[in-house]
């Protein structure tokens, strides 16, 4: 609805995200000549690509109008389990159930908040608590590496590359791919906006809505799984502690890449682009020696501006 | 109001980068930068150690360049990076975990870097040097120590660590080893986690409950003792069980002083954050050093905390 009524104009407002991640770009380069070194770059890559996997399923909830405290403990609890079931039955074994583990979270939180009703808010706090807490009983607090570490080529993965590009990076480009053409050429994806946009039109016209919110936990959990599984093999071990405070950055990765807390807007690839700013910025802030209590004033006021032009934006 | 709008919109756009701007340091660029990544930026211990970083290498004429981690090992690692992407000398870490950050260090080691552990230690091949404490001693000496006041009996509560850091493992080891010794001098309860004085206070409550009869606390930090010594206080068992900690730092140390914690082991960050620089320069100018370095402890009790507390205090900076 609101493509239509901007088409006739320059739409330059959705793509903020884009230009104040270019300026920022811009910006930090004119600061300092590493910022553009090819090292540099592959870095910010691969920094940037496990919160881009989590903040991929967390624009799913929230176009579908809802929220997810609880990705940061489920990539804690998939990464634990991964650990786990490869140290017993393989490299492939333990990525599914790492996956699997995420998915079973997420549709968890799909059953309170669509059947129940709970306040996506309460609930996915609720399941935050309570996934951490089996974390820890599952692994007794302890990092899970057995007697001789994961499988080396399951630890290659957080750090090789193929076609000069690590696979760390590859897994959310092809899942920004496959997951796009899921959200926007398809039914399912069309149902997705509509239920977030304005629930009780979508269920006058047919939709399922329950379903359809249900499904948008079991792919934020499933991909917060994927990114528990990478997180592993970054850290060489499943991390009980791993993942804390993820879901915060997330979604205001989410909410810089332009989506709206209300539901029914919200674009995958921006949500990446917002992750982008978030690690360029705080890239760019190591690079030039900031002071680390400064680096969380600045990151906290980038947040607090995203969201007020988010504020703006809607009342154009 | 349609353009105050797009003007405060074009502002949020341009926020993250003038943000940038505004915090760029103007400085030479030939001195020579290494890099620090410690695990907390808001730790008494670690501000400690990069203080004394910090003093040593402007006495070297070194720049420092810090990034923080928060606890969060994705971060370390990423911080790891973009300090050798920024083309430092040589990296000063104390890592989170003892697995979890190897990339770190493969970073390091890929651009030739040195990477010198300070205090918490790694299993990574890449470690140039770890400068370290004699953790299981300390762990002996402070189980000696209380199984002396103890008179060799009575009933032991443990406050241990996060389970994964080697550090807090070995410390128990040496501890355990000791007091394994003494028939009658039993261990009645342990916990692990976090190192706050949040735990220390609920752990000891729990343990006090359960055992009223308490007759000391083993506290892997200074931090949790400090915690344990709340609970200890609040159920008027002060004098009856004793805590002790493990860092001296400075609230530790005053608490000694007030007979509030028994004692507490002097792990002196400051001098720790020296030495790591003086074995960074050491290693830089090409000579031998052996891959463990050992700092110096001292135990601190009531015979001579005023001592350390009078030392510690003239150069406030």
């Amino acid at each position: 609805m609101k493509a239509e009524k901007t088409a006739h104009r320059v739409n330059w407002t959705g793509q903020a995200p884009l230009i104040t991640l270019i300026v920022l770009c811009v910006a930090t380069a004119l600061l300092t000549s590493r910022f553009l070194s090819p090292l540099n770059l592959t870095n910010i890559l691969v920094q940037s690509s496990i919160m881009a996997v989590i903040a991929m399923g967390m624009t799913f909830v929230i176009v579908g109008g809802g929220f997810d405290l609880s990705v940061g403990s489920t990539v804690a609890l998939s990464g634990c389990i991964a650990g786990m079931a490869m140290l017993k039955f393989g490299i492939f074994a333990g990525v599914v159930a790492g996956i699997a583990a995420g998915a079973v979270v997420g549709f968890a939180n799909g059953l309170v908040v669509a059947m129940l009703r709970v306040n996506p808010f309460i609930a996915t706090l609720g399941s935050m608590v309570l996934v951490r807490g089996v974390v820890y009983i599952i692994t007794g607090g302890a990092p899970v590496s057995g007697e001789d570490g994961l499988p080396s080529a399951f630890i290659a993965f957080g750090s090789a590359r193929v076609f000069g590009i690590h696979y760390l990076v590859w897994v959310p480009a092809l899942l920004l791919g496959a997951l796009s053409a899921l959200l926007y050429l398809t039914p399912y994806g069309r149902r997705v906006y509509a239920t977030g946009g304005n629930k009780e039109a979508a269920y006058l016209s047919g939709v399922n809505v329950q379903r359809v919110i249900a499904s948008t936990y079991i792919w934020c959990g499933a991909l917060a799984g994927v990114a528990g599984v990478m997180l592993a093999a970054r850290l060489q071990s499943g991390q009980p502690t791993a993942g804390e405070f993820y879901e915060l950055t997330a979604i205001a990765a989410v909410v810089l890449g332009g989506a709206s807390l209300q539901g029914g807007e919200g674009t995958l690839y921006k949500s990446v682009i917002g992750v982008f700013i978030m690690i360029v910025l705080g890239n760019g802030l190591n690079l030039l020696n900031v002071d680390s209590y400064w680096q969380r004033v600045a990151v906290g006021a980038v947040i607090v501006a995203a969201a007020a032009a988010d504020r703006l934006r809607s009342r154009n | 109001m349609l353009k105050f709008r797009t003007l405060a919109l074009v502002g949020a756009m341009l926020l993250p980068a003038s943000l940038l701007l505004a915090s760029a340091p103007v400085r030479a660029e030939d001195k020579i930068t290494i890099g620090v990544s410690l695990p907390q930026d808001d730790n008494p211990f670690y501000i400690g150690m990069l203080k004394g970083i910090r003093a040593r290498a402007g006495e070297l004429g070194w720049d420092v360049a810090t990034v923080s981690s928060n606890e969060d090992k994705l971060k370390q690692i990423n911080g790891v990076q973009d300090l050798v992407a920024k083309g430092v000398k040589g990296i000063l870490i104390s890592p989170i975990d003892a697995v979890g950050v190897n990339a770190a260090y493969d970073a390091a080691a890929a651009a030739k870097i040195p990477i010198v552990s300070l205090a918490r230690g790694s299993t990574s091949p890449n470690q140039t040097i770890h400068v370290a404490m004699d953790e299981v001693q300390v762990g002996r000496d402070i189980a000696e120590w209380t199984a002396n006041k103890l008179g060799g009996k009575g009933k032991v509560a443990m406050l241990l660590g996060p389970s994964g850091a080697p550090t807090f493992r070995n410390l128990a080891q040496g501890y355990n080893e000791v007091m394994a010794k003494y028939p009658d001098i039993q261990i009645v309860f342990k916990s692990d986690g976090p190192l706050t004085r949040e735990r220390g206070l609920k752990n000891t409550e729990d343990a006090l409950v359960a055992n009223p009869d308490l007759k000391a606390i083993y506290a892997a930090n200074d931090d949790l003792a400090l915690g344990a010594m709340q609970a200890v206080l609040a159920a008027n068992r002060n004098g009856q069980t004793i805590v002790t900690g493990m860092n001296g730092v400075p609230p530790a140390l005053r608490a000694v002083k007030e007979g509030n914690i028994a004692m507490t082991v002097e792990l002196n960050p400051v001098l720790w954050g020296r030495l790591g620089v003086d074995v960074l320069a050491t290693f830089l100018k090409g000579d031998k050093v052996e891959p463990r370095v050992f700092i110096k402890h001292v135990v601190i009790d009531s015979s001579n905390v005023e001592e350390v507390l009078a030392k510690m205090a003239p150069p406030k900076s």
